[in-house]
């Protein structure tokens, strides 16, 4: 069974939700339900850090733009962390999600 | 030939009648081949019917001496057989036959009552006089022989001197028959532990040969081969302290606990440490040498932590083979409290490791050295069978092993052995795992580019949620994977045999824009019996047309 893991920590009204492992069809809406829940709290920006992330397809992307849409709707920033030599960096500039968040190499 | 010795037995009645001397020849022919074949127990009914002949008695009973809980269990009896069927457990020192046991003596009972008898079943069945005698092997105790009849009767001398003649036989025989009884459970409980074939992991090559000592019955000797649902691939070899049955069951109960403890996770020092722990808890009195060798999903490196078992040998392509450098730590079972080292190693395309157990270097007529140094020479980064072969011809030749001889060979194959690599899973999203690991690890084998990797990954990992999700109803069905190599470029296929159902819902269509993207070459074919998705993407890292 794939496995992902989802730590998130608030510093000055900016949540960082790092995620870990793989993402896959198996556990995308778990991952999902999880993020969703940890969104709680109306913080101004939300990072979500894929750095530690092995592999993600179709599946995690999914998240990710139903996520922007979603912290849209609440004017809340989105921004994601992904390092240029990231496995998971070359599926989200394909996904072109640049448009809809910033991406940055590391956490600041 | 028989008779003669039972005539010289000290102690033995002399005023024996003519017909006690009959009886007593056909107690000493058990040895005979007409019993050869019998197991234990049906070679002590066999001696009891003719004890109850010999002594004129209603009952006999043989109560064999359970030497971990000190108790003595009824294994035959004749007149009685409740006492066997009830599975009669009588402590030392605990009644008639525990006082026997006791006091390795004969005990004559004319009287039975509640005061002198354990359990009532005696008195039920009527029994109204007892004579026991002690089993005992070298002069050591193994259980108790008793007779009883019906009737009162007084037990004379010359019935405890013939009974306890009986009993000499009934325990020479009942030990020698256990031990080769024990022997044999041994060996085949052995045979059914060691992995009856080494499982087939594309990458990799193994094989293993297993000899039991020829004499002083099979040991503690084990491999073990398998792969976690993380797609690490364990390798065990281990040696239980002790020889025959004891120490083959202790052999499998380590066995299963290292497997157990390894799906839990963690390196080959922290299995290694609750493996520990387990012999210290529940084996108190065992000890046993393991290494344990883990491989990453990607066979590239080599995890591995030894407790005080002799070290690996390395052979690298064009390489003379050398001894392994892992600390070697406590055994198993020995309380230090020590923390375990580990080593990683780097285990390049085509390099092989030979994993043993002592027996393959150690014997009679070579020093440990002089057997280590003819193994290093002897191993060689060829092909595991020939290895193998190559290793027994040299080591054991044609002297019988005095000790068991365990070894195991893993080679990493090189890119261009690799055959192709065949999936069939079912339709279910937890497939989609197994997939990757196993495309993972083929891919690494064949020496592909990380940057190629990742996008074969996606690929695939893309037609197959495709099939997972779209191909079938809710009667599910199979996605088959066939990769292989047509250098340059790797050619994989994805296969279902539903009917294809369009995506539906908003950002369902970006599967295929990921496929389209990391492959050089992208073909999907929707047919009446199912979907073909052929992906063309090069071995080398540049990134696709």
């Amino acid at each position: 069974m794939t496995a992902a893991r989802i730590e998130t920590s608030v510093a000055d009204g900016s949540m960082r939700i790092a995620l870990s492992g793989e993402i896959d069809l198996a556990n995308a809406a778990a991952v999902e339900e999880e993020i969703r829940e940890a969104v709680s709290h109306q913080p101004t920006t939300v990072s979500v850090d894929l750095t530690d992330l092995t592999y993600m397809d179709s599946a995690g992307v999914r998240i990710l733009f139903a996520l922007a849409s979603q912290l849209q709707a609440l004017r809340i920033v989105l921004e994601l962390i992904v390092p240029p030599d990231s496995p998971t960096r070359r599926l989200v500039e394909l996904s072109g999600f640049e448009s809809l968040a910033a991406l940055r190499p590391r956490s600041h | 030939m028989r008779y003669t010795p039972i005539m010289s037995t000290p102690g033995e009645p002399s005023n024996m009648s003519g017909i006690d001397d009959y009886r007593l020849r056909r107690i000493g022919s058990v040895a005979d081949t007409a019993l050869a074949h019998l197991d234990v127990e049906d070679l002590l009914v066999e001696l009891l019917d003719r004890v109850r002949e010999l002594l004129a008695v209603d009952t006999a009973t043989v109560l064999l001496l359970d030497s971990s809980s000190q108790q003595l269990v009824a294994i035959a009896a004749r007149g009685i057989e409740a006492v066997v069927r009830q599975g009669i457990r009588i402590p030392m020192g605990k009644g008639f036959a525990g006082r026997i046991a006791a006091e390795k003596r004969p005990v004559i009972i004319e009287r039975v009552d509640h005061t002198n008898v354990l359990y009532p079943t005696l008195q039920e069945h009527g029994i109204c006089s007892l004579l026991g005698v002690p089993l005992l092997s070298s002069g050591t105790l193994i259980g108790v022989l008793h007779v009883g009849t019906l009737a009162t009767r007084r037990f004379t001398d010359n019935d405890v001197g013939l009974l306890q003649i009986v009993a000499d036989r009934v325990a020479l025989a009942t030990q020698s028959r256990r031990a080769e009884v024990e022997r044999v459970a041994a060996a085949v409980l052995q045979r059914s532990l060691l992995p009856a074939r080494l499982p087939v992991v594309p990458g990799l090559e193994l094989a293993a040969r297993y000899v039991p000592a020829e004499n002083g019955g099979v040991g503690g000797d084990w491999y073990d081969v398998f792969t976690l649902p993380s797609g690490w691939l364990c390798i065990v070899i281990g040696d239980v302290v002790g020889r025959g049955l004891a120490a083959t069951d202790v052999m499998g109960r380590l066995r299963n606990a290292l497997r157990a403890y390894a799906l839990l996770g963690g390196d080959p020092t922290e299995v290694l440490g609750r493996l520990d722990q387990h012999v210290q808890h529940f084996e108190p009195e065992m000890m046993a040498t393991v290494l344990l060798a883990m491989f990453e999903p990607s066979f590239e490196r080599l995890h591995l932590s030894s407790a005080g078992h002799p070290p690996p040998v390395l052979a690298l392509p064009d390489q003379r083979a050398a001894l392994l450098d892992v600390p070697s730590d406590h055994p198993v079972g020995v309380p230090r409290g020590l923390r375990r080292r580990g080593t990683t190693i780097t285990l390049p395309p085509g390099a092989l490791l030979c994993l043993y157990t002592d027996g393959l270097v150690e014997n009679r007529d070579t020093s440990l050295d002089a057997g280590l140094e003819r193994l290093c020479e002897s191993v060689v980064a060829g092909p595991v069978d020939t290895v193998c072969a190559k290793v027994m011809a040299r080591l054991v030749g044609d002297d019988p092993p005095g000790d068991d001889i365990v070894m195991l060979a893993v080679r990493r194959q090189d890119s261009g052995e690799i055959g192709p690599l065949d999936l069939v899973v079912p339709a279910l999203p937890w497939s989609l795992r197994d997939i990757r690991v196993a495309v993972r690890r083929w891919l690494s084998a064949a020496d592909a580019a990380p940057r190629a990797v990742a996008d074969l990954l996606i690929a695939v990992g893309e037609a197959c949620t495709n099939a997972i999700e779209h191909a079938y109803g809710p009667g599910g069905g199979t996605v088959t994977v066939h990769i292989e190599l047509q250098l340059p470029d790797v050619l994989a296929t994805v296969r279902d045999t539903g009917r294809w159902r369009p995506p539906s819902g908003e950002g369902r269509g970006r599967g295929t824009l990921f496929m389209r993207n990391c492959s050089d070459d992208l073909r999907i074919d929707h047919g009446p019996t199912g979907t073909n998705v052929v992906i063309r993407r090069r071995l080398a890292g540049q990134a696709p047309q």
